[in-house]
């Protein structure tokens, strides 16, 4: 691997990005599992990294870990080259990857001190704030065993603020939460990244990411296809109107006699108008003008803000398409 | 396919850049002492492990010794006392060395193993403390547990041994002087002659010219009545005369205790000072490599219940096997098996391991031949070896 990134590859520790990866390629056998990854999460924010099942996204946080080697490419965790300087970069690291699991015949309070006693002498004082914070010190001596997947996920969290750090990695961290769980979960993340940490969140809710986070990535089939600020990709998203009308099928023949490039589609709500990326607000009084002027009445017209699933579905879709 | 790499930074205020951790050595391959410490407390919560571990280091010799001292206090006669040089070799060599070292290897693989098989060893990774460190934190955890089982079951033995050792001697029933040689038992035999033909036990056969002789013990008579003709090996006939002469009945109490000394004086001996802590160490070595060699292959292999399967065969089957019998072609690979090699350094005073504790009998094959030295190399390299081959696994494994 040639050191070729942006950061320090001295591990100095400085750098603009929490995470940088170039080149990352991981390989079992045939199978490229993180492909030629270039990746780029700004410090001090939430950053969804999103993708289907199997995409790469575990097998991506694995190899910036150091739990398992990369075949190429370099990386960089808060500016410090891994693997090269892993014990100092992981110091200021916390992750969950894949389900957290603990020694089932110890209780929260003792899995954590052994993980703590692997840390530095200041993360033993750490064990009791981070179950406080994760809301689970009330049952901090019971056995794990005891413990429902809500309570792990949970547990797992404190495991990750033992070492104070400026990089959290949580894989799927909404899994088996139920819905207050989630709710106690996003605001935890929020807190952290008010608190200046970053956050990268490993996940296939799009929903819980949109609602947390400020940035994603989105990966399939190994590769990272897209990634920014939520907002900025989807300004770059399709604009979409609906409409209620008296006479759907005529109005949809109008627009699409018009210079608009509307693609419409009827359904059971009205018509469904999408109109290119960039197109700003005025279409949708122009839309209205075009019907009422073609002696359409107009029951309702609404602007439909795109949602990052609806985003996401475009874009996979349309790569799908595309191969 | 389009990649846009058109990242902002959407905070603006991300985190101050912390200085490095103080104290913080995770790059090092010494573990740290609170590292050592809570995998021992990981250990000592494994409640059946420590059962298992307790019952077998302490329980079952306490039970064994318990019994024999009750017994002995409620009937002399019939049990002999729960102390001694035999009985203390009896618990070393057949019991305390070979289950020593198999529960010290089921203790070795739980800590070579747990970790990734119950998901903690990601969680450790992750803290980017060097993984031959998180290794080598289970070794002093785990011998501390193992050899302080050893000890306390050896001390309680010891104890026994040394202390309920008759001062003098009830031998089957017989108050016999202690410590006496051969002749002088014989000496004693002649003059209670009555008391150890009723009491001592006999073998019949060798040196013996005729049946036991008639004499009455506790108002039965034993041995067959007078005028009784008995067939001899020769293919002759032997009558039982009326009654034996004085003489003959001495002579046959002589050589009942000749047939009985060897088994009076085990009986009477304790184990001394140098024998017993020869033998501590002995045991403490063995259970050392038990463990060294269970966390290894376990750490090797990823789990445990094969690797503690295969270390359960290797001690109670292959090695009294290939102790014993020399297969020309494998001598060397026999001279290689760590439990033959332990065997060649057993301190002296003991009958050899494997054999039951008897020393194998007069028949029985001797050890294959190996050098001291030899064997001691044996030895450390095993040490060496699966210590290298676990923290080799350990530094390479996938999390």
């Amino acid at each position: 691997m040639s050191a070729t990134g942006t950061a320090t590859a001295t591990g100095s520790g400085g750098g603009e990005w929490a995470v940088e990866t170039h080149g990352l390629t991981k390989r079992f056998e045939d199978n490229i599992a993180v492909n030629d990854v270039e990746l780029l999460v700004p410090r001090g924010c939430a950053f969804g990294y999103l993708g289907p099942n199997g995409a790469g996204k575990t097998t991506l946080i694995r190899v910036l870990l150091g739990l398992t080697h990369a075949d190429a490419g370099t990386m960089f965790l808060l500016g410090h080259s891994v693997p090269r300087h892993r014990d100092v970069a992981l110091a200021r690291v916390g992750a969950i990857v894949d389900e957290p699991r603990f020694h089932g015949h110890l209780t929260g309070r003792q899995n954590l001190q052994i993980l703590a006693a692997a840390r530095e002498p200041a993360a033993k004082r750490r064990v009791d704030p981070a179950l406080e914070r994760v809301g689970i010190l009330h049952r901090a001596d019971d056995k794990v065993s005891k413990y429902s997947m809500g309570m792990r996920q949970r547990l797992g969290v404190a495991a990750c603020l033992l070492g104070d750090p400026q990089l959290l990695i949580l894989d799927e961290p909404m899994n088996g939460l139920d819905p207050a769980g989630m709710l106690d979960m996003r605001d935890m993340i929020l807190s952290l990244v008010a608190e200046g940490r970053t956050v990268v969140l490993s996940s296939h809710l799009l929903d819980e990411v949109e609602r947390t986070c400020d940035a994603v990535a989105i990966v399939d089939r190994g590769k990272v296809i897209r990634q920014g600020p939520i907002s900025k990709l989807l300004a770059g998203s399709s604009f979409e109107v609906q409409v209620e009308c008296s006479d759907p099928d005529r109005a949809g023949d109008l627009l699409t006699a018009t210079p608009f490039g509307a693609h419409v589609q009827t359904g059971a709500e009205g018509l469904a108008i999408s109109l290119p990326e960039g197109t700003d607000r005025d279409a949708i009084a122009d839309i209205n003008r075009l019907l009422v002027e073609g002696g359409i009445s107009v029951f309702r017209l609404q602007h439909i803000q795109a949602s990052l699933e609806s985003w996401f579905l475009e874009v996979t879709k349309r790569l799908g398409e595309a191969e | 396919m389009t990649t846009v790499t058109e990242v902002g930074a959407p905070s603006p205020s991300p985190a101050p850049i912390r200085a490095e951790p103080r104290g913080d050595h995770r790059g090092s391959w010494i573990p740290s002492r609170g590292m050592v410490t809570t995998r021992c407390m990981e250990l000592r919560r494994r409640r059946g492990l420590m059962i298992a571990l307790i019952a077998v280091n302490i329980g079952i010799p306490v039970v064994f010794l318990g019994v024999r001292l009750i017994s002995h206090a409620v009937d002399p006669k019939s049990y002999g006392p729960a102390g001694g040089y035999s009985i203390f070799t009896t618990l070393v060599t057949g019991f305390m060395y070979v289950f020593g070292f198999v529960v010290a290897a089921v203790v070795g693989c739980t800590a070579g193993s747990v970790d990734l098989t119950e998901g903690m060893f990601r969680h450790l990774v992750i803290t980017g403390r060097s993984r031959l460190a998180l290794y080598f934190a289970r070794i002093p955890a785990g011998l501390a547990i193992v050899i302080a089982m050893v000890a306390v079951g050896y001390t309680i033995v010891c104890a026994v041994c040394v202390f309920a050792a008759p001062t003098q001697l009830n031998y089957d029933g017989v108050n016999v002087p202690v410590g006496l040689s051969q002749p002088a038992l014989d000496s004693w035999a002649a003059a209670h002659a009555d008391e150890v033909i009723c009491d001592f036990n006999f073998h019949g056969g060798a040196g013996l010219n005729g049946p036991p002789p008639n004499v009455t013990c506790g108002g039965q008579s034993i041995g067959p009545p007078p005028g009784t003709v008995i067939q001899t090996k020769g293919g002759g006939t032997f009558t039982v005369p009326a009654a034996e002469s004085p003489a003959q009945i001495r002579a046959f109490a002589v050589t009942v205790a000749n047939q009985d000394y060897a088994d009076y004086h085990s009986n009477f001996l304790v184990p001394s000072t140098t024998l017993m802590v020869e033998v501590g160490l002995w045991i403490a070595l063995e259970a050392t490599i038990g463990f060294m060699v269970g966390l290894g292959l376990s750490s090797l292999m990823g789990q445990r219940t094969v690797a503690v399967i295969l270390l359960i065969v290797l001690e109670l089957i292959l090695t009294p096997i290939f102790s014993r019998h020399v297969i020309s072609h494998l001598l060397n690979v026999q001279r290689g098996i760590v439990g033959v090699a332990m065997a060649h350094i057993e301190p002296g005073g003991l009958p050899t391991p494997f054999s039951g504790g008897g020393g194998g009998g007069p028949g029985a094959n001797p050890l294959i031949p190996e050098s001291t030295l030899a064997s001691s190399l044996v030895i450390v390299g095993w040490i060496v070896f699966w210590t290298a081959i676990g923290a080799w696994r350990m530094r390479t494994r996938d999390a």
